[in-house]
């Protein structure tokens, strides 16, 4: 009975895509059909809980891992059969540092790191690592975790790749190298022409960078959609409504998230706003105020859905699939 | 000139930084022909997406707020009086509008915040300050 089409699939070109990718490890599944949409150009936010599989679908992305079904293509290239050309036209920042190289110095790791990359520019590498503050000559395994980050941010970029994969790229740094961190990524995208997929748990920080946002659970992407229509679409409505109030039957399905209590409460709901606001007051309450949520609150909203709604009215979340194939 | 946003605020971020190249130019922080920052000087500052200062570059040129110079940048049109008391009026009335809202959020009537506004400002006079 929901009438609930949060989008799941982004139209447009893309640059980045999976296509009902399944992959198990054992008994775990990671990922149970994901498809995943980056429109080229974009600077998309991929959020999820721990586990959801987040980076489990970067490194299908990146043929590091094979998925069991379903298609990836990186600008147009399918990764299993274009595996190395589709690393090379990524940047990639992975979770972990590689284990391995621990005994080289920065500096030697680095020019390691661009004889595989023809497109590297050396003098933009340099810059980088003087800007972010990285000692060079130190070995790779002595640096702090904050400074192996920063290692690993230049090697993403020094290579002006038009696709960036960073994996939770700000993890580790402490709050002064976040910023550094955030800056000269912002430059960069300013600079080159790029698409970004990053995933975070610190959705505040992108909050002014993501233009996409995708919500990542239990190996399925359960959202995607873009600022325009979120700010368009889903809004927090402050309410003021009488004692025992029973609720708006007509929005079931459309509440995302239900806060405050008593006689105020803030509805995220996902709607046109006129349509809200219509059945909010149909069924007695007061709307105070409407405002557009923060990324932030539109990934907290989405990912604190109950397993239970989610599944609720036979499968919402293929619904959610299906209902957006003719979205424009 | 500084320019001051809120990421988490509800008003768009382009609309934002719109708004503070109007507040500098109606406040004579950045004059006719003067260049506003490079899109990529102000994205790296304010930690935007490129994008976004790009859409209110075009929206502002759009406006005939601004003009961009091939290669050179984007520089504040030269404006006449009535132009300026537009947009002077215009940057009030959406403080004000702001002000109604979260007037009515606490259950107050704009016409109560009108009275208020009005006490605040003959106080700010009699001090000194306006």
């Amino acid at each position: 009975m929901s009438s609930r089409s949060i989008p799941g699939v982004i139209e447009g070109r893309l640059s980045v895509s999976t296509s009902k990718v399944r992959k198990r490890w054992g008994r775990r599944v990671a990922l149970d059909g994901a498809t995943l949409t980056v429109p080229e150009g974009s600077a998309y936010v991929l959020v999820g809980p721990n586990g959801a599989g987040k980076t489990t679908l970067m490194r299908v992305l990146l043929d590091l891992v094979r998925a069991d079904e379903g298609t990836a293509t990186v600008s147009g290239r399918d990764s299993v059969r274009d595996g190395a050309a589709v690393r090379a036209l990524c940047g990639w920042l992975p979770e972990r540092e590689d284990a391995g190289y621990g005994w080289m110095r920065v500096q030697d790791l680095l020019s390691h790191h661009a004889a595989y990359r023809p497109a590297w520019n050396a003098g933009y590498a340099d810059r980088l690592l003087d800007r972010l503050g990285v000692r060079d000559h130190t070995r790779f395994g002595k640096l702090s975790k904050g400074e192996a980050r920063r290692v690993q941010l230049v090697m993403a970029l020094a290579h002006c790749p038009p696709v960036l994969l960073l994996d939770e790229p700000t993890d580790g740094l402490d709050p002064l190298m976040r910023e550094q961190a955030l800056e000269v990524l912002t430059d960069h995208l300013a600079t080159y022409q790029t698409t970004l997929l990053v995933s975070t748990h610190r959705v505040a920080e992108v909050e002014g960078l993501g233009d996409h946002l995708g919500v990542l659970r239990e190996g399925r992407l359960e959202a995607q959609l873009d600022r325009e229509t979120m700010r368009a679409r889903l809004c927090r409505y402050t309410i003021g409504v009488p004692e025992g109030w029973s609720g708006a039957p007509a929005l079931n399905g459309d509440v995302v998230r239900r806060s405050g209590g008593g006689r105020e409460m803030a509805w995220t709901v996902w709607g046109t706003r006129q349509e809200v606001i219509g059945r909010l007051s149909g069924a007695g309450a007061e709307v105070r105020d409407v405002a557009p949520v923060t990324l932030e609150e539109a990934a907290v909203s989405l990912l604190a859905l109950p397993g239970a709604d989610r599944r609720a009215g036979g499968g919402r979340v293929q619904g959610v699939q299906e209902t957006n194939g003719g979205r424009k | 000139m500084i320019f001051r946003i809120d990421p988490a605020s509800e008003r768009a971020i382009y609309v934002q930084i719109m708004d503070e190249v109007k507040r500098a130019m109606v406040t004579d922080a950045l004059a006719p022909h003067e260049a506003l920052p490079s899109v990529r000087q102000l994205a790296s500052e304010l930690k935007v997406n490129p994008n976004t200062v790009k859409q209110a570059y075009r929206e502002l040129e759009h406006e005939g707020l601004v003009y961009t110079e091939r290669g050179r940048g984007t520089f504040v049109s030269a404006w006449d009086g009535r132009r300026r008391d537009r947009e002077r009026a215009g940057l009030v009335r959406s403080l004000a509008g702001r002000a109604v809202q979260e007037a009515i959020r606490h259950g107050i009537s704009p016409a109560e915040l009108a009275e208020a506004m009005r006490q605040l400002a003959d106080e700010a006079e009699r001090e000194g300050v306006a």
